[in-house]
């Protein structure tokens, strides 16, 4: 499981263009709100892995995280 | 245009960078934070009155960059306007985001407001698009309680 921010862009929009890139995760605070508050953000964007997952999804989320950073030209 | 560069227009990304009026009033003449729990995105929203007219419209927040955007885009739409206006632009923008008007056929008064008309492809979006005009209802309403968006 990997839960990761990128700077100056909320989980929630990380998580609609990754919706439109094939891509699902899941935004926010993941009832987790204590946590949220200790690490100093509003709410965090999170990849889950099962053993069913390829590489090739791996490369697919990869590509779709450049095209979010590609969308808010950071 | 695909859908994703229909909701993430040049024009919202460069009002989530560089948000419109956005600070606070020192002596508003109405005041109402508006707050969607589910997402965690809050904003407050200050008015000063000149008799029926908006004369200052601000707010300050944080959220995604839909809520923002539209946040910002809604104190320039406002501003200067009477309050019967404003609500008309509430009324208006509510069923654009929700898909009931079609601002290309159906005539309104949402000027550039129409460019957040693609978050009505985006269901899970409509509520951080609209959280800054419930809010700015409730104040138009005189609430003073904080606002809790649900849906």
């Amino acid at each position: 499981m990997l839960s990761f921010v990128i700077d100056e862009i909320h989980p929630h929009d990380i998580g609609t263009i990754l919706d439109q890139e094939g891509v699902a995760i899941r935004a926010g605070h993941h009832c987790a709100q204590p946590a949220m508050k200790f690490f100093g953000v509003p709410a965090t964007a999170r990849a889950s892995f099962a053993f069913y997952n390829t590489k090739a999804e791996v490369d697919a989320l990869v590509a779709a995280i450049a095209k979010v950073k590609q969308v808010f030209e950071i | 245009m695909s859908e994703t560069n229909e909701l993430y227009q040049q024009v919202i990304l460069d009002h989530n960078r560089k948000p419109r009026n956005f600070k606070v009033l020192d002596h508003p003449t109405r005041e109402q934070m508006g707050h969607n729990p589910l997402c965690g995105d809050e904003l407050t929203v200050y008015l000063e009155l000149e008799g029926d007219l908006s004369k200052e419209i601000t707010f300050q927040g944080s959220g995604c960059a839909i809520s923002k955007a539209s946040a910002s885009m809604m104190t320039v739409a406002v501003k200067g306007k009477t309050l019967a206006e404003a609500e008309i632009l509430f009324e208006e923008f509510h069923r654009m985001v929700k898909g009931e008007l079609d601002p290309e056929t159906s005539p309104n008064h949402l000027g550039r407001l129409t460019i957040l008309a693609g978050v009505r492809e985006f269901p899970a979006r409509v509520k951080c698009a609209s959280l800054s005009w419930h809010t700015l209802h409730a104040a138009l309403e005189g609430k003073t309680d904080p606002l809790l968006i649900k849906e």
